[in-house]
């Protein structure tokens, strides 16, 4: 039977999913993105400094990535020698947002596929979050409204949780994290002028000139959001774990890995990242090479030419194509098939032994869930790894703070060339985010993005390979597949944001 | 132009507020927000087009809503694509419900533009969100369009706009419909400007519009109560990213940006672009970014000759 279990919710923007099952399990997944807006059209002929805050229009969930990549990018088309300042408030930023995305992934986009929020209607307790939470359930559910307690009601049918206090714990975390969330956004606003959509994030730099009151304002709040991912967030997600334990095998995709590395330890384009970046095929590591990236468009709504390289691309949006199903694009690397996201960055920095720390949480993780890395690649993986970067990412933000020399410059002086091109390249939460521009005549001639979902939601490529999601998906057990809670949490894990994808 | 009568207005005010739960407001209004029969309270369906959820992310952002209160004394979002626990044809039935007007009474919030000369470039389940939107103006009490993408079509009808973007309000102008629409722009928008809307109505009645939006936040130019007003006068011009003093020269459109920023500042009065010495961009301008030949800095204009 085909069963469309679209739009799905709790995740960015406009994704569908069209499967096909028999006999209750999934023989065939789609992954549909169903919105476009063409901002390689819009950045064509526009001015360059346009472009790190035209493209963080692109996703409102992660924009400080695109102003990054876009800066990398312009750096390396204009030459930049970047001061420490700027680069280090890069990170603080992107830093910053990282974190509050995990929190917003895992309570907000995630915990309602396994919470059963109706087990707060057990509370007996006295806490006054609590008791106000179970009678507004309780009125609510008595109201005799056509949607009671919405907006966590109504639900899919499946197994949830069946542990009261795991549940009510759990709950009162979503709750807390939507306050911690703000903390971050407030800390990444101290350097970043606001959240979303940053103003300060240049080529060149950053231009907040950082004082003591904004590093202590800073680690102030990052310490804040770090104790609720140790005391709250990690022990949640091994609380999910334990009830099911199967999602370390359900979800897995079947392709290589590829991370572009995250936070880098110097100005320097060059510079070694706080994640290593790689291509992860066939069990072993490469360098990643930028030319190795090709766009197929078979399947999706574009009448421009498939197969082209990032340099190459073009876009012809064609909304009838009779043999395309979604506007996603499909990248693939060296002809393969890959996913990035927490698992590929994990696993990425992992298999080279870049990061000491890296090692000892995936070893200690593993070890208290009793699985090995090869199942970093499934549903509970990446919820893992996304815990694990954010350890990591919260030291490395607190200690970047240090570094910062109040009486230094934190902004490079130019001029715009009139002419050049770049690559800049970073990891978005969501994954591996790469930006190129070409200038001519002080104009964007060229912008092209290749973006975390655009990998993971791909359409079938054109050999009719599927995209990283529509392989993690196909095979799947589903016990009511009309609805197929499985599949929502496969498709959560991944995190897609379609605004991105297409953009 | 629709006359907005206090009551219509109120009745929008309770509505959003108790769909996200606006907790730190001040004891009155509270009050009068306790005294409407929240049987009777029409729910607020929240529908996303070509948007990038920046302003739904920014309005989970405002300063000290009680978490607790959001959810349980206010809520009465019946649904929110990024925090419903629904999802695939479930939700697609439930905004069924409230479109063909079974469910009752209900508002309308749109962020994000409408791909006028291309519908297929928006779908929601099996339909264009063109056509929800046909189907919701025949049965909704009236509309908030949230962000500049939804009040004046937004980056995705930035010159070039290959889907021909366009507002909310000019959608159901080309539509022949005329329903009630109250514009609050900004990309993002800021949060206050969304929930202190809402104080404003139950505290004093119906506010004052200035071009569809509310006058109390969109009434002077940034420029105007700038802290670096004085830098202006006495022509301490920033010449170089990074500096300080008045930004103008860089490019900073203050000058003709209608919205408080200067005093409002942004997340939770953390900071604001101008503090942290970044070139207003007309964010919630109706010509932002409108034009490839207008860039947001003039230190490229420069350089170009």
């Amino acid at each position: 039977m085909k069963v469309d279990i679209g739009p799905v919710t709790r995740l960015e923007g406009h994704l569908s999913i069209h499967t096909t099952v028999e006999d209750n399990i999934i023989t065939d997944a789609r992954s549909v993105g169903e919105m476009f807006r063409g901002f390689e059209v819009i950045l064509k002929g526009r001015d360059p400094l346009d472009a790190q805050q035209i493209t963080q229009r692109i996703c409102g969930v992660c924009p400080y990535a695109h102003a990054i990549a876009s800066s990398y990018a312009q750096e390396n088309a204009y030459n930049l020698k970047v001061p420490a300042n700027g680069r280090i408030m890069h990170n603080l930023i992107q830093g910053a947002n990282h974190l509050y995305d995990y929190l917003l992934q895992f309570y907000q986009l995630s915990a309602l596929d396994f919470i059963d929020v109706t087990a707060i209607l057990q509370y007996t307790g006295s806490e006054p979050d609590l008791v106000r939470l179970r009678d507004w359930v309780k009125a609510e559910l008595a109201s005799g409204k056509p949607f009671p307690a919405a907006p966590f009601l109504p639900r899919l049918s499946g197994k949830y949780l069946e542990d009261t206090d795991l549940n009510i714990g759990a709950l009162k975390h979503y709750m807390e994290s939507l306050e911690v969330q703000k903390k971050a956004n407030k800390a990444s606003a101290i350097f970043g002028g606001k959240f979303p959509h940053a103003t300060t994030i240049f080529p060149g730099g950053c231009t907040q000139d950082p004082n003591i009151d904004h590093i202590s304002s800073y680690q102030s709040l990052i310490r804040d959001v770090k104790e609720f991912i140790h005391q709250k967030y990690i022990p949640d997600i091994l609380a999910v774990a334990a009830g099911f334990p199967e999602y370390w095998e359900i979800g897995q995709s079947k392709g290589g890995f590829l991370s572009f590395g995250l936070l880098p330890f110097g100005p320097e384009s060059d510079s070694a990242r706080l994640f290593a970046p790689g291509a992860l095929l066939n069990g072993s590591i490469s360098p990643v090479d930028f030319e190795a990236i090709k766009e197929d468009v078979k399947y999706s709504r574009y009448s421009s030419p498939s197969g082209l390289k990032v340099r190459e691309g073009t876009l012809t949006p064609d909304p009838h194509k009779a043999s395309a199903y979604s506007w996603v694009k499909a990248p693939r690397y060296k002809g393969q098939m890959v996913e990035v996201g927490p698992s590929a960055r994990i696993l990425v920095d992992y298999m080279q032994g870049n990061n000491p720390t890296i090692k000892k949480l995936v070893d200690k993780f593993a070890g208290l869930a009793g699985i090995g890395a090869a199942n970093l690649n499934s549903v509970l993986g990446r919820h893992l790894c996304r815990a694990i970067s954010a350890v990591v990412i919260a030291d490395f933000v607190l200690a970047e703070t240090e570094r910062i020399d109040p009486s230094a410059p934190s902004m490079a002086v130019y001029d715009l060339p009139e002419s050049g091109e770049g690559f800049g390249a970073t990891e978005a939460s969501r994954g591996a985010l790469l930006h190129y521009i070409k200038v001519k005549d002080y104009k964007i001639d060229h912008y092209e993005c290749v973006v975390p979902t655009t990998w993971n939601c791909s359409p079938k490529d054109d050999q009719d390979r599927p995209g990283a999601l529509e392989s993690a998906l196909i095979g799947t057990r589903v016990e009511t597949p009309e609805e197929q809670i499985e599949s929502n949490r496969i498709v959560h894990s991944f995190d897609p944001c379609l605004a991105c994808a297409v953009h | 132009m629709h006359n907005l009568d206090r009551r219509k207005f109120l009745k929008m005010a309770a509505c959003l507020s108790a769909s996200f739960g606006v907790g730190n407001l001040p004891e009155p209004v509270m009050a009068a927000l306790k005294q409407i029969d929240r049987a009777s309270l029409p729910t607020l369906v929240y529908l996303q087009g070509q948007s990038c959820t920046g302003c739904s992310i920014s309005l989970l952002q405002a300063d000290a809503p009680n978490a607790v209160t959001m959810i349980t004394d206010y809520s009465n979002l019946a649904f929110h694509a990024d925090l419903s626990a629904t999802s695939g044809k479930q939700s697609l039935d439930l905004i069924e419900e409230f479109f063909s007007g079974r469910a009752g009474e209900y508002f309308l919030a749109v962020e994000g533009s409408i791909p006028y000369d291309m519908p297929e470039a928006c779908v929601i389940g099996d339909k264009t969100f063109a056509d929800h939107l046909l189907s919701a103006s025949k049965t909704m009490a009236g509309a908030v369009a949230i962000g500049t993408c939804a009040t004046h079509g937004g980056i995705p009808a930035a010159e070039g706009n290959p889907t021909g973007a366009v507002s909310l309000k000019e959608f159901y102008k080309r539509k022949g419909k005329d329903p009630l629409i109250v514009d609050i722009p900004g990309c993002s928008v800021h949060p206050d400007w969304v929930w202190k809307t809402i104080v404003h109505l139950v505290r004093v009645g119906l506010p004052e519009l200035v071009n569809g939006q509310p006058k109390l936040f969109f009434d002077r130019k940034i420029h105007e109560l700038c802290p670096r007003y004085h830098d202006f006068q006495q022509e301490i011009f920033a010449e170089n990213l990074g500096n300080k003093g008045c930004l103008f020269k860089l490019g900073c459109t203050g000058t003709n940006t209608y919205a408080d920023c200067s005093t409002r500042w942004w997340n939770g009065r953390q900071n604001w672009c101008i503090d942290a010495n970044a070139p207003c961009i007309g964010c919630a301008s109706p010509l932002f970014a409108a034009k490839k030949n207008f860039p947001f800095y003039t230190l490229a204009r420069k350089t170009n000759k």
